[in-house]
């Protein structure tokens, strides 16, 4: 008497494989709020991840884009503070001078244009309005290094170094910051205790790494010096942008040498000096996406075994409170692993809409971060990226940990006795 | 012994259960006949072994010792997932507390048996329907077990059970749960079914529910103590 059935009627694994979802997803949404609780530690797990490596991911990108920005034909020399426990030792115990840069200029033929520069905090002041801003004290080879352009006045030029004048080129952030008018060439300004005047205003720059480009003032390195001092004159780094990019190697070695020689370092001493060239600071770059990509799988992995105990936990009520049901199900036929596999679906199918859950949330709390830090912090700051890669490893471990995590109650619930488990109260 | 008519043969059927250090000895040697298209009821009161028998029948659980074989498989031979396959093909059960699940609609309770059949959802669906209609219950297809009388549930248990058309239909204490004018109306049903060609075992230990079988074993301490034909009351539209 049993039902004879054509091919057509009979639908294989996959066919199965549906239904069990749609069982899976039929009992995940009778319970909204519990599903919702039990995949949280996911929820959450996934949501920190995706929150911290999008705003990770956004700020290299921008700083790529600031590397790339800079050409691949400059390099940026500045004191070795690695030799040293600390940079604050090494920056007190370490010197890099003004003379430094001229000696490049004069002893490496490699390098068309050598700009040293030093920064400092300060407060500026305009008609009773205060603020502060970043200085740069520099001479004028920076402009041309750093592609940078004015749209009015002009750069400092070799006499305001030369002879220390109160002169200053401002970013745009700095006409908003103390209100200055249109006009504002000639303008004078309260830089620290010092009286500049304005004659030159930097093109609006945008900025990247948190760090407005535009809330800057130049100042000659020289007038800068004096006014802050002999350890101001001792911390100068330096730019340098060579004629040949193609032979960048040469000119470090030769620039190398040169600083050995004014430093008077023996031989077989350690360089007091480290120079960066674009390629350098995106190795370095690398390095740290490696380590911070190490840093946030660990977190990946400790959240999500947390979270998978907490899976594993309601599941395992879940297959004690639904006794009655596995047993009606199996008296109509249901084999082990049909059970096996519905509980393993159904919890695959709930880890896994919780990293959907967690992959939404964190990508928002990543762009209200972002939106936050640009209120408060810089107006610059990149926006969040969520690249591919995270989307897939994040969902893939969601699936997983519920694999994992589902085994034990979905074997439990598989090995269930149809007859006590019809009894069952 | 071999009859074409033979559904159920068996011999010497003995079943223990452990209980601590002593063994409880639920079954002690039955031995029962059942052919294509009967009618029987298994009487006893609780304790007598009626259950564990059910169960055995029902391919639920496997005996200690005895030969049982149904449709011509040997049925204590087989392991927990043949078993499961058997009770898919061949059986359809009728439970005292209906036992439907409670979250899906009367269609797709019904439709159960189906899924594990591998049958493709178009066809499926139909055959639910068709058992549903059989029932004149179509109309609540898409009623949840709350939503229904405590008849339509066990109506909509017997659909179930007849959905894939088993060899034998098991029936436990099915009127237990139903006040006297459902329980009428219920086993006039299973009568009916039965003068359609279906085999049909009732366990109960109500006389006025046995009286519905023309076939009565009576059953007392794990052995069969009769096993007589009578008359059997049919039902009638009452």
């Amino acid at each position: 008497m049993s039902a004879a059935l054509s091919k057509e009627q009979i639908y294989g694994f996959w066919g199965t494989v549906g239904e069990l979802l749609r069982i899976a997803l039929q009992a995940i949404l009778a319970s909204k709020m519990r599903s919702f609780l039990t995949v949280l530690g996911i929820i959450i797990g996934v949501l920190s991840v995706v929150a911290v490596v999008s705003i990770m991911q956004g700020v290299f990108a921008a700083f790529f884009a600031e590397f790339n920005q800079l050409g691949a034909d400059t390099m940026f020399i500045r004191p070795n503070y690695e030799m040293f426990k600390s940079h604050a030792e090494g920056a007190k115990r370490l010197k890099m001078t003004y003379e430094d840069a001229l000696a490049i200029k004069d002893g490496a033929p490699q390098v068309k244009d050598v700009a040293p520069f030093l920064m400092r905090g300060d407060t500026i002041a305009y008609r009773g309005r205060r603020d502060s801003t970043q200085i740069f004290g520099t001479t004028e080879p920076y402009l041309t290094i750093n592609n940078l352009n004015l749209t009015e006045g002009r750069f400092l030029g070799p006499m305001d170094v030369a002879s220390r004048r109160k002169v200053c080129v401002i970013g745009q952030d700095i006409l908003d910051k103390l209100a200055l008018p249109s006009q504002c060439l000639g303008e004078e300004i309260q830089i620290g205790r010092g009286t500049y005047t304005i004659v030159g205003i930097k093109e609006k720059q945008g900025g990247s790494f948190g760090q407005s480009q535009d809330d800057q003032i130049f100042v000659p390195l020289t007038t800068a010096i004096q006014q802050y001092g002999q350890e101001s004159a001792d911390s100068v780094f330096i730019v340098a942008q060579v004629r040949d990019a193609t032979r960048m190697d040469d000119a470090v070695d030769r620039i190398s040498q040169v600083l050995r020689r004014v430093h008077a370092l023996r031989f077989g001493q350690q360089d007091d000096f480290r120079i960066f060239t674009v390629e350098q600071v995106k190795k370095i770059i690398d390095q740290f996406t490696g380590i911070s990509t190490l840093v946030v799988t660990a977190i990946v992995c400790i959240t999500l075994i947390v979270g998978g105990i907490g899976i594993m936990n309601i599941m395992l009520v879940s297959v004690t409170e639904r006794t009655r049901e596995i047993g009606i199900r199996m008296a109509v036929g249901a084999k082990r692993v049909h059970i096996l596999y519905q509980f393993l679906i159904e919890s695959v199918t709930l880890s896994t809409l919780g990293g959907v859950l967690g992959l939404a949330l964190g990508w928002g709390i990543a762009n209200l971060t972002v939106i936050i830090l640009r209120k408060t912090v810089a107006e610059s700051f990149p926006p969040a990226y969520v690249p591919f890669w995270v989307v897939l490893l994040s969902l893939g471990f969601a699936a997983m940990t519920g694999a994992v995590f589902g085994v034990y109650p979905a074997v439990k619930a598989s090995r269930l006795d149809p007859i006590d488990a019809l009894r069952y109260e | 012994m071999a009859d074409d008519g033979l559904l159920i043969d068996v011999k010497d059927l003995v079943k223990d259960y452990p209980i601590g250090d002593s063994v409880y000895h639920a079954l002690r040697g039955v031995s029962l006949q059942v052919r294509r298209g009967e009618f029987l009821a298994i009487m006893g009161p609780s304790g007598s072994g009626k259950s564990t028998l059910l169960h055995l029948l029902g391919c639920l659980d496997t005996p200690t010792s005895g030969e049982y074989s149904l449709a011509g498989t040997p049925v204590h031979k087989l392991s927990a997932d043949e078993l499961a396959e058997l009770r898919n093909r061949e059986i359809g059960f009728i439970f005292q507390m209906f036992f439907l699940l409670p979250r899906s609609t009367a269609l797709e309770n019904v439709e159960l048996p189906l899924i594990y059949a591998k049958v493709a959802p178009a066809e499926r669906h139909k055959k639910a329907l068709e058992a549903l209609q059989f029932l004149k219950l179509e109309t609540h297809a898409t009623h949840r077990p709350n939503q229904l009388s405590g008849g339509q549930r066990q109506q909509i248990a017997i659909a179930r059970a007849l959905v894939n058309k088993p060899a034998l239909i098991l029936a436990d204490e099915p009127t237990g749960n139903l006040d006297s004018v459902t329980s009428e109306k219920i086993m006039s049903q299973l009568a009916q079914l039965n003068a359609m060609g279906n085999t049909l075992i009732l366990v109960t230990h109500e006389p006025d529910i046995a009286a519905y079988a023309p076939r009565q074993v009576r059953i007392r301490d794990g052995l069969i103590v009769s096993d007589e034909t009578v008359a059997a009351r049919r039902g009638g539209d009452a």
